[in-house]
């Protein structure tokens, strides 16, 4: 028999017992330290990809955030009791060093998308010569560098705006996509209505790019502790 | 605690479930703590695989592309 993990706690008192897990099976509390765990009982050897599954883990590890700031599992975190206890005895420093940094806050999510020119593909139909094709590679380069300068001064702007407001952020930018910047914000609950009215702010000051907002989510992005890990793909 | 809290926030442009759930998939799936080596999931169902950041976009081209229509 394996759990299935659904987040870490600090505080006992937040978990409400008529929690309902993936396949909605019981929630129970499983105490380690002055940690818990939120897991289900779980008998196959790899947790589907559904759209009920993914819903049903989010909705445990939101059940306490009310109440509390989670640690939350990634979906899929399949273990024996022995392996969980082990895992969080070996890094309880590590753990509430995290949970220190989180405490009291909420993630906040950006994605900032924007329009990307299609005129590549024309331009390179009309290459008939090594000059034209030349010319060519020269415009895609200076392409390529104004797009990572339009990013760059996304990123900074986007900071200036959250500054003095956020604990701390996750932001990826990806130059030549439309999805030009993600970030994940790190705020403090009581900040949250000044956040909220920072971004609508900064909506309007850019009507050029299209901002996809969402939260308040539990710190999915600032939970990890290590970088090394082995995912497997079963494919059923 | 805030009511805020109750509910997912999703852009005022383009405000959807399928959004929302995209959202809660980009969280679930990509980010959150790591027990090293376990990590199992299942990939059978094609359908879902929709989860990645391009996917998203396109999901967001569909959506204003309908409210355009409108």
């Amino acid at each position: 028999m394996k759990l299935y993990a659904h987040c870490l706690i600090e505080d006992l008192d937040a978990f409400d017992t008529s929690t309902r897990g993936i396949s909605g099976a019981a929630v129970r509390l499983l105490q380690i330290d002055e940690l818990a765990v939120l897991v289900t009982d779980f008998n196959a050897d790899t947790v589907a990809v559904t759209r009920e599954n993914a819903l049903d883990h989010a909705s445990v590890v939101r059940s306490v955030l009310d109440r509390t700031t989670p640690l939350p599992f990634r979906f899929g975190t399949l273990v024996t009791e022995q392996q969980l206890r082990s895992y969080i005895s070996a890094r309880k420093p590590a753990l509430q060093t995290r949970f220190a940094h989180v405490r009291g806050c909420v993630e906040m999510s950006v994605k900032i998308i924007r329009e990307v020119s299609e005129d590549k593909a024309e331009a390179r139909d009309e290459i008939t010569s090594g000059t034209s094709f030349l010319e060519e590679k020269r415009r895609e380069l200076l392409g390529s560098e104004q797009k990572t300068i339009e990013a760059s001064e996304i990123r900074t702007w986007l900071h200036d705006h959250v500054d003095g407001l956020i604990r701390d952020e996750q932001v990826t930018t990806r130059p030549s996509e439309k999805l030009v910047l993600a970030a994940a914000h790190l705020v403090e609950r009581a900040k949250i209505p000044q956040y909220k009215e920072r971004m609508a702010a900064a909506r309007k000051n850019r009507p050029e790019l299209h901002f996809l907002f969402s939260g308040p989510w539990p710190p999915y992005s600032f939970a990890n502790i290590e970088l090394e890990f082995k995912t497997q793909f079963g494919v059923s | 605690m805030s009511s805020s809290f109750d509910q997912i926030i999703v852009s005022e442009e383009w405000e959807s479930s399928e959004l929302s759930l995209l959202e809660t998939l980009d969280h679930v799936l990509n980010r959150g703590l790591v027990i090293a080596g376990e990590i199992t999931i299942s990939v059978a169902d094609i359908d879902l695989i929709f989860i990645g950041l391009n996917v998203l976009v396109s999901s967001v081209e569909t959506a204003h592309e309908v409210l355009r229509k409108r």
